[in-house]
């Protein structure tokens, strides 16, 4: 199963975003994430952002399906990010992968985020594995 | 409940992974809403006894939490609707300066499901302040 992927195999880019204030609120309201630097335009600006900057987490999560998109066929196991640097309310959001490692029973692809700047927001990994594992 | 100067540990909670708020989750983070969400166990960090100690924590040092990484590992698939217990872990690091939640989702029966670890960065608010 796993011959299909190759090793340097880039995922297709997607796109997220520009997120609106109703978005930000949106998924504050869901996540129960109700710090105020997302949502309150004035502390924003007060620490040097020009917008509210995205709940990092939301965009995290935006990889999920972006990587059932490319594989349905494989579990992810393992989903992580750090994030570099904020993107903010009005910005869109480029999410890109690619594979770094294959085996018989896992692959592990190395996910961006970015935003407007040169350096990503979000550098990320995640670990996914066939629905069935091959016997031994 | 287990407490000393530099960990605290909590739990554990019994939480269920909401049908509903799972799926309004999954549509505001781009997916389709048939699954729990990998990244949905962020909701839990909103949980008032977690998000108490977090919040005290901060307003007792005058700091803002910052979200500096985030990573979860499953052994097993949320379910929707499912029940589990949420035990975590809270570490207080000085150099930098940073809390670091350590939790672990289990089932019911105390089988392994996920371990997540949240790492927020603590910026003193006079550090914001003078930055801008």
């Amino acid at each position: 199963m796993n011959c299909a992927i190759t090793l340097g195999e880039k995922l297709p880019e997607v796109i997220i975003g520009p997120f609106d204030t109703d978005a930000l609120q949106g998924y504050a309201d869901v996540s129960g994430d109700m710090n105020p630097l997302h949502l309150d335009e004035t502390l924003a600006q007060s620490i040097g952002f020009s917008a509210p900057p995205v709940h990092g987490m939301k965009i995290l999560a935006a990889f999920e399906p972006m990587l059932k998109n490319w594989r349905s066929e494989l579990k992810i196991i393992a989903l992580s990010g750090k994030f570099v640097q904020p993107i903010l309310r009005g910005e869109s959001v480029k999410l890109t992968g690619k594979v770094l490692r294959v085996s018989e029973t896992e692959i592990f692809v190395r996910l961006f985020a970015h935003g407007p700047q040169r350096l990503p927001a979000i550098i990320g990994e995640a670990r996914l594995r066939p629905q069935t594992e091959p016997s031994a | 409940m287990q407490n000393d100067k530099q960990h605290l540990s909590l739990g554990p909670l019994r939480l269920q992974v909401d049908p509903t708020r799972a799926k309004t989750y999954a549509l505001e983070t781009g997916g389709d809403g048939l699954s729990t969400p990998l990244t949905y166990p962020a909701v839990w960090l909103a949980e008032p006894s977690l998000l108490e100690v977090i919040q005290d924590l901060c307003r007792s040092q005058d700091v803002i939490p910052v979200h500096e990484s985030q990573s979860f590992f499953y052994s097993l698939e949320l379910a929707l609707g499912e029940t589990y217990d949420l035990y975590v872990l809270l570490k207080r690091e000085t150099d930098p300066s940073r809390l670091i939640i350590e939790a672990r989702i289990n089932t019911t029966t105390n089988k392994l499901v996920a371990k997540i670890e949240t790492i927020l960065r603590l910026v003193p608010h006079d550090i914001l302040k003078v930055k801008a």
